[in-house]
Formats: C-alpha cells, sequence, structure tokens
C-alpha cells in the first residue's frame, strides 16, 4: 500500500502543493481585507452592498457576513475555497480511471495486488489531501491574523473555525466518495473528472440558487453543500453532527459502490 | 478443468464477449513447464484478450484458466505472483527514471529481486546508469521497450507473458533478447507465453506455437513438427535440361530416390518460412 500511496501522492504532489499554496494564501488576502474593512469601520457599507435576494434568503444570518468575524470564516465556505477543496478530491479520487485508460493498472494487476487496494490507495490519497487543505486553511488563518494584526478584533473562535473546516473536510469526503465511484465505472480519466466536475458545480449552483428561490429547496437536499450551511454554523444553529454525518454516510456509500465495481469490472 | 501438474497455463473453454462483439471463444490450450509457447494470429484475433484474462484483467464470459495450477480467476493473486508480464503498449511514469520504475515495480507486491540478476539484465540489454537515471519520457521507444521487458523478468518469474516483446528493439537488442530466452530456456525453470508478429522471433525461439483467428485456436503445433510437414518448393536441375519445379511435404529422401540415377546438375531447396504456414489459415487452404 505504502509505495501505491507514494506513487499517487508523488504524481499530483504539483496540483497539490499548488491548491494547498492557494487555499492558504486565500485566507491571508480574505483577512487582509477584513482586517483593512474593520480598521475603517466600513462593515456597515458591506452590509448594505449585500443583494437583496440573499438578505431575503438567509434573513438575519446574511448580516453575519458584514461583520470582521464573518468575513474570516467567509474564507472556508468562498466558491474559490469549495471549488479547490472539490478540485482536489476529484483529482486523488479520478487515479483509478487513470490508470485504466493509461494501461498502468495493466502493470499494477499483472503483479499479486488486490483490486480492492488500488481504490483504498485513492481513497487514502485523496483524504491525506483533503486534511492537508484544511490544515494548510487553518494555518493560513492563524498566520493572517498575525501578518495583518488583527488584536482588539473579533476573530473567529478556534472551536468556530474547527466546526467549519471538518463541515468542508465533510463535503470534501461525500465528493471523494462519488468521484471514486464515477472513476470506477469509467475508461478514461477526462470523463470521470468532467462528469464529477459538472456534479460538483450543478450540486453547488442548486444549493445557492435555493437560498433565493424556493422551489430549488425542493431537490437541494440532494447537493452535499446543502449540508454544509456556513452561516448556519457561524450563527452556532447548524445541526453540524448531523450534517456530517450525512455527508460522511453518503461518501461511505459511494465508496462501498467502488469498491464493488472496481471488483467487478474489465480493467 | 483437468489440473495436469506439467501445465504451466491450461485454458479451458475461454470465453470472453465484449458486449456483441467476440473477443475469443471457447479457446482452449496448454502451455508446458518450461517451454516457450508462440502465440500467434493477426490483429484483433485475440491475443491480447486471451493475455489480459491469464492476468484476470478481464472477467471470463465463459470458461477459465489457470497458471501453475492457480486459477487466473478464482486465485487470481496466487496465479499473479507466479508472472511476469509485458504488455504490448508498455505503460509509464513520465516522471520516473528508468532505476525508480523498477524498483516501484518491484516494491509493489515485494517479489524478491536478485540484484545480480538485475544488473545482468541491466547490462545485457545494454542500459546505462545515464539510461538508468533518465526520465521515462525523455527515453527512446526501444529503450522504454527494454525496461519493459527487464521489468517483466526480474523478480525470475516461473511464467513469463510477453506481449510483442521486441516491437521496436534495434536487431542488436533482438539477438539479446533471444540470447535471454535462450538463457532461461536452459534453467528450464521459466515457462514463456510469447504473443508477436515476427514470425522469425517465433520460429527461432518458440518451441510451440498456438495459433488464434477469430477469437478461435485454429492451430496448434511444434514448430518441429511444422518444419517436417511444410510443404517446400524443390527446383531440381538435370544436366543441361530445363529446371523442373515439384511440391514436397514431408522428407525428401522419397523425392530423391525418384531420380533414378539421373544426373542431378543443381539442386535448390526454399527454405521452410513460418509465414507460409500461418498464410494458409488466412487464405482459404487451411488444414
Amino acid at each position: 500500500m505504502i509505495p501505491l500511496l507514494r506513487r499517487s501522492i508523488a504524481q499530483g504532489r504539483y496540483v497539490l502543493l499548488g491548491v494547498l499554496l492557494l487555499l492558504f494564501a486565500f485566507q491571508l488576502i480574505i483577512i487582509a481585507q477584513a482586517a483593512e474593512v474593520e480598521r475603517s469601520n466600513a462593515f456597515a457599507s458591506v452590509a448594505n452592498l449585500m443583494p437583496g435576494f440573499m438578505q431575503r434568503g438567509l434573513g438575519s444570518r446574511a448580516m453575519l457576513l458584514a461583520t470582521f468575524r464573518g468575513t474570516v470564516t467567509f474564507g472556508y465556505f468562498h466558491p474559490v475555497v469549495c471549488i479547490l477543496v472539490a478540485v482536489l478530491a476529484m483529482y486523488f479520487a479520478t487515479e483509478p480511471a487513470h490508470e485504466v485508460e493509461a494501461g498502468l493498472v495493466d502493470l499494477e494487476l499483472a503483479r499479486a495486488i488486490p483490486r480492492h487496494r488500488l481504490v483504498t490507495r485513492s481513497l487514502l490519497a485523496a483524504i491525506a489531501a483533503l486534511a492537508g487543505a484544511t490544515i494548510m486553511m487553518a494555518l493560513g488563518t492563524s498566520a493572517g491574523a498575525r501578518i495583518f494584526d488583527t488584536t482588539g478584533m473579533a476573530m473567529p473562535t478556534l472551536e468556530l473555525r474547527s466546526l467549519l473546516l471538518a463541515n468542508l473536510f465533510a463535503v470534501g469526503a461525500c465528493l471523494t466518495g462519488f468521484a471514486l465511484m464515477m472513476a470506477t465505472f469509467a475508461r478514461r480519466w477526462s470523463t470521470s473528472f468532467t462528469t464529477v466536475g459538472l456534479a460538483a458545480v450543478i450540486a453547488y449552483m442548486v444549493d445557492f440558487i435555493a437560498i433565493g428561490w424556493r422551489p430549488m429547496r425542493t431537490i437541494a437536499w440532494l447537493s452535499p453543500f446543502h449540508y454544509y450551511p456556513a452561516l448556519s454554523v457561524v450563527a452556532g444553529d447548524a445541526p453540524t453532527a448531523r450534517n456530517i454525518s450525512v455527508l460522511l454516510a453518503a461518501g461511505a456509500a459511494f465508496v462501498m459502490t467502488a469498491y464493488w465495481q472496481f471488483q467487478r469490472r474489465d480493467v | 478443468m483437468s489440473d495436469r501438474t506439467d501445465a504451466a497455463i491450461q485454458a479451458a473453454g475461454l470465453t470472453k464477449y465484449f458486449g456483441p462483439v467476440v473477443g475469443i471463444e471457447e479457446l482452449s490450450f496448454e502451455v508446458g513447464r518450461g517451454e516457450i509457447y508462440g502465440f500467434l494470429g493477426a490483429n484483433g484475433a485475440g491475443k491480447t484478450t486471451t493475455i489480459r484474462l491469464l492476468l484476470d484483467l478481464l472477467r471470463p464470459s465463459r470458461g477459465s484458466a489457470s497458471v501453475l495450477g492457480r486459477d487466473c480467476h478464482r486465485d487470481s493473486l496466487a496465479s499473479r505472483r507466479q508472472i511476469g508480464y509485458l504488455p504490448g503498449d508498455l505503460p509509464i511514469y513520465p516522471d520516473l527514471g528508468a532505476r525508480d520504475y523498477l524498483a516501484y515495480l518491484s516494491s509493489l507486491d515485494g517479489r524478491p529481486v536478485d540484484p545480480a540478476y538485475l544488473r545482468h539484465l541491466l547490462a545485457r540489454f545494454d542500459v546505462s546508469d545515464i539510461d538508468q537515471r533518465r526520465r521515462l519520457r525523455e527515453q527512446s521507444h526501444g529503450m522504454k521497450q527494454k525496461i519493459g521487458i527487464i521489468q517483466a523478468l526480474m523478480a525470475k518469474p516461473p511464467v513469463v507473458i510477453l506481449d510483442e516483446p521486441t516491437a521496436g528493439l534495434d536487431p542488436l537488442m533482438v539477438q539479446a533478447f533471444r540470447e535471454t530466452l535462450a538463457d532461461l530456456k536452459k534453467e528450464g525453470n521459466t515457462t514463456i507465453f510469447l504473443s508477436s508478429h515476427v514470425l522469425t522471433e517465433v520460429e527461432s525461439t518458440c518451441d510451440r506455437i498456438g495459433l488464434v483467428r477469430g477469437g478461435r485456436m485454429v492451430a496448434t503445433s511444434t514448430i518441429d513438427e511444422i518444419r517436417r510437414n511444410a510443404r517446400r518448393r524443390v527446383t531440381v536441375t538435370f544436366g543441361d535440361g530445363p529446371p523442373e519445379v515439384v511440391d514436397v511435404t514431408g522428407p525428401l529422401g522419397p523425392l530423391l530416390a525418384s531420380f533414378n540415377g539421373r544426373t542431378v546438375h543443381d539442386i535448390a531447396v526454399e527454405p521452410f518460412r513460418l509465414e507460409d504456414y500461418i498464410a494458409q489459415f488466412y487464405t482459404g487452404s487451411a488444414r
């Protein structure tokens, strides 16, 4: 397992490093901006800039975004962050499809390696990458708070940041399971990656549109992002444990399907 | 399936359909231990499909196969533990050098590689230290093929499956490959299943061949048998007369006896060519 895992991480090292650095930098940038707005007492004006549909959809929680604390936490659920985390999960989880397409699976499975080991390897690589992403985000926030001198500003507590990161990690884990499952059905990496990427974007859009458009809420429960109600987490009224459980259970179901499919398919 | 102890590879009624397309159908054959078996056929005949079934990369629609008595599907791990495999299109990790590539592959299932034997193979296939360090994406096709052959042989597996092993090799390396097979043959511990389009290579290295066409085995025979029974064209010139052309199957003795004391000025026997034998099965004159 270790050589497989090491090879997987080595192959994806540039993507991994790039995404981790972007996530780290993103936290720095968002703290720099939040600190600047806070210093110029301009958060009241930010509140006025919030689109009406969001104010209606999110209610009083929308105003959390117009605070220093809310803006800093925004770095944990900003669309760019969600996309980067999804890309990272998808990149590592779709490796079985790449191996089938490139014929690498012939070399690996011509040796005495059980098939399930390739699925487990990709799962572990994706989970490790997600863990790396959340750690880098946490480090980025801590570094940003020091670099941009947020003394006296209401930084989100460590507990709140941990909850948000755990919830984001669970979204990533759910997408990992989905990507892994799609990869075990596909013969081409581009097919699995594009399919999962489009599905993730659509899921994000569905959840976002559901904020302001009630009919969309009937299907929003299908989106993994529905179980990451970040503003509710910030407000302290989200069933985070339940949400994380739903995401992990869905991810586990996808992973089980991936094991089953990879075991039975022709590679 | 019978489990003959002298068979290294056995296939019994092996069948694989890809939807409506027949990959192979009712393929049965045996390869003896220590034998070099040439598996021949045109493109799309089912050679690679058969190999991938032996490696459990494809799952059979019907029938079964075994390697050294281990079922290729039900006891897949034990079966694959005994195989060294060179794919027809060698996949590479472009960021790895040959040395790391070989080290990675040998680390996958923990089969021990004798460093002395690996050095011997690297030397025989003329893979220098510099070649071993260079990334595979920068290597020529021939060099990658040599690395492919080495990775298949380095653990000294009892069964080696080679798909088009000499594709892209220069004549010197083809010779090195033949010498390697000859050494393995001499040691007698290795069974080689070789799929190739290069019939001269098959003729010079294989003990026996199996010919597959349209997914079915249409002929299987030893090279000696084929050579003995091959129809050869003999051109005989008597005295000053015009040359006479005779097609002979089997030994030349009866023909020579039929000369009946006539003075033979010249006699030319067309050498045996495996492709003539193979061609019969593709031109409608199959026996």
